[in-house]
């Protein structure tokens, strides 16, 4: 069926997320929902970084996936994969389920004032990014485009929420092909 | 977008390895890990990669001894040193080890990003790199050029003496020739080759913009000279100053080419600013100076100024020997370049360019193969794929005296009318070639 799910583990902004939904069916072309499923991630924390391990909560979102094709795991928590000292978040190429993290997105963590809208249209951008790779893309060279490689909140405020023309084809043979 | 490097992460933690891979593999890399130094090296000795990433706590051999292994196998593979412990003593180990980089875990994104995108330029400029070698290689082999005749083994014969001295050079033929080919041969044969040969086509330029071509011009020198602008003269600067065409420059420009010839020292159009230029001059021309000068259209001061060597290129119809292998070296080069099947050249087609007048010479031999490839089928160039409109005709002489004359008539023409050796070349005397020339009242042709 094409649905993607999106569960929301420990994250604030849900009214956000209902904004949000209405931009991930148009960009994906599918239905996308929020379900009120929950997952503990008290298992997952790692004390020794103070983070939260990204791979090992894909696996145990792996089986919530259910009819759904896609499945997104939404937080508020500090992510981490063992080598990389952080990420915005976190997808295998074609997996069936995609994990975002907000922590790092937030203004005020860097010391600048809220700004609920911008921290909106990282979050859109995050998702659809890992999203994007779940359905199986990889990294884009053209600049704007949602797929490019971001590593600092300000590079990715310099893309789009969008898909490039190539990166908009290539999904809809993926999608076609799956 | 995918990238074709290929990266290899060798760790002992599956979960390391698993969240590197997908790293790169969101990045459109290839990626194949290896949990141990032997698996690592099992791996290396089957596939090619470009990038290593290797753990310097590993059980068995550890990272430092695998990079030393690494680099036996392959000098050219990047190594990305990764440990959990950061330590001076042992990066400085790696790096001295031929490691390309160092990094501790767990690493920012960004670091990582940095670290395999810089890699990523190291190796495409070495490849760059060797590709450039290789054609300077092509470049610099006088051996490269074509040709197993008498008259062409004369040619490099000639070039490989003149190149390496500084002696201006007069290079004459035929339109198609390969002029300005030997011209690069005698440059990158010198011991100027590693700067450019600058050329300029004298016969290309209007007169008025010749001048501030060669000399260059100051702001303001005429309407529209917004900036300065080096002129040809110093752009040669160190190099090799190839004029083709030199028999097109008016009287006025071969005065002033002549003073700067004999001084290397010129100003700028418009400027008074004196600049001092080290640079060797070749000539090209198609017309026989030597007559010009006779005729009053070319100064006789710089003709002698210019005409310390000379080295004349034969047409082609000269050196029939050389089409074969000329047409078999444009045939490999256009299959390649055109992705075609085409390896041969049909007997008939090879008999017809054989006895084909090629009044365009070498180039027009390089297009005529050249469209014989794209309108071809096949593997082989047929006749219906050559259109020839100059094939010499069968002689239609009767007598032995009438073919005789023809000969002879030919033969004076090809060494130009050089007695000594036209007499070699027809395996007679220099008296008897003298009495023949007066029975049949040979004239040489205008």
């Amino acid at each position: 069926m094409s649905l993607i799910r999106i569960i929301p583990l420990q994250f604030a902004g849900v009214e956000t997320m209902e904004k949000i939904l209405p931009i991930l069916s148009a960009r994906f072309g599918m239905e996308t929902i929020l379900s009120s499923q929950r997952l503990d991630l008290t298992p997952y924390f790692n004390p020794a970084r103070s983070q939260y391990n990204a791979n090992d909560i894909i696996q145990s979102l792996l089986p919530m996936a259910g009819e759904a094709e896609k499945v997104l795991g939404l937080t508020d928590l500090d992510l981490f994969i063992p080598v990389l000292s952080y990420i915005f978040g976190q997808a295998y190429l074609g997996g069936a389920v995609a994990l975002v993290s907000g922590h790092r997105l937030d203004n005020a963590r860097y010391g600048l004032k809220q700004d609920p809208h911008q921290f909106s249209e990282r979050l859109v951008k995050c998702i659809v990014h890992e999203l994007g790779h779940a359905f199986g893309l990889k990294h884009c060279h053209m600049p704007g485009c949602v797929m490019v490689a971001t590593t600092y909140v300000e590079e990715m405020d310099q893309k789009a929420d969008r898909f490039c023309p190539e990166c908009q084809s290539e999904l809809t043979r993926l999608k076609a092909a799956s | 977008m995918d990238n074709k490097l290929s990266i290899l992460i060798v760790d002992d933690e599956l979960s390391v390895r698993d969240s590197l891979s997908n790293w790169f593999m969101e990045d459109g890399y290839d990626v194949d890990t290896a949990e141990d130094g032997k698996m690592a090296l099992n791996k290396i000795q089957d596939n090619e990669f470009h990038i290593i990433l290797v753990d310097i706590k590993l059980p068995g051999m550890d990272g430092l001894e695998l990079n030393r292994r690494i680099k036996a196998i392959s000098e050219e593979t990047i190594v990305i040193i990764m440990t959990a412990f950061a330590s001076v003593d042992s990066a400085v180990q790696a790096l001295k080890d031929g490691a390309y980089d160092y990094v501790c875990k767990p690493f920012d994104p960004d670091a990582v990003t940095h670290i395999i995108r810089n890699a990523s330029s190291h190796i495409q400029l070495n490849k760059e790199n060797l590709s450039l070698q290789e054609r300077i290689k092509s470049l610099v082999n006088v051996d490269a050029i074509i040709g197993e005749s008498e008259e062409i083994l004369n040619v490099l014969e000639q070039v490989r003496v003149v190149a390496d001295t500084d002696s201006t050079v007069i290079i004459s033929g035929d339109s198609g020739t390969g002029k300005e080919l030997i011209a690069k041969a005698i440059h990158m044969n010198s011991h100027r080759r590693f700067f450019p040969m600058v050329t300029v086509h004298c016969g290309a330029i209007a007169e008025n913009l010749l001048e501030s071509e060669l000399f260059g011009h100051e702001r303001g020198a005429f309407t529209g000279a917004q900036y300065a602008r080096k002129g040809k003269f110093e752009m040669a600067d160190g190099a090799t100053l190839f004029l083709d065409e030199i028999s097109t420059i008016s009287m006025k420009m071969q005065i002033e080419l002549l003073r700067v010839l004999e001084t290397r020292r010129f100003t700028r159009v418009g400027g008074n600013r004196e600049f001092k230029s080290d640079f060797r001059v070749i000539c090209a021309t198609n017309r026989d100076l030597k007559s010009m000068v006779d005729s009053g259209e070319f100064r006789e001061d710089l003709y002698y100024r210019l005409n310390v060597v000379s080295i004349r290129i034969p047409p082609l119809r000269e050196r029939v020997s050389d089409i074969k292998l000329l047409a078999e070296h444009f045939v490999k080069i256009y299959a390649e370049q055109m992705n075609k099947e085409t390896r041969f050249i049909g007997k008939r087609a090879m008999t017809a360019l054989q006895n084909y007048d090629f009044p365009g010479n070498v180039r027009e031999l390089e297009n005529l193969i050249e469209r014989a490839i794209v309108i071809g089928q096949g593997d082989t160039i047929r006749l219906r794929d050559l259109p020839l409109e100059h094939v010499k005709s069968a002689p239609s002489w009767e007598s032995i005296q009438e073919m005789e004359q023809h000969h002879i008539k030919s033969i004076l023409d090809k060494y130009d009318w050089n007695i000594s050796k036209s007499a070699k070349a027809l395996g007679v005397d220099r008296v008897t070639l003298y009495s023949k020339i007066k029975k049949y009242k040979l004239e040489k042709s205008s």
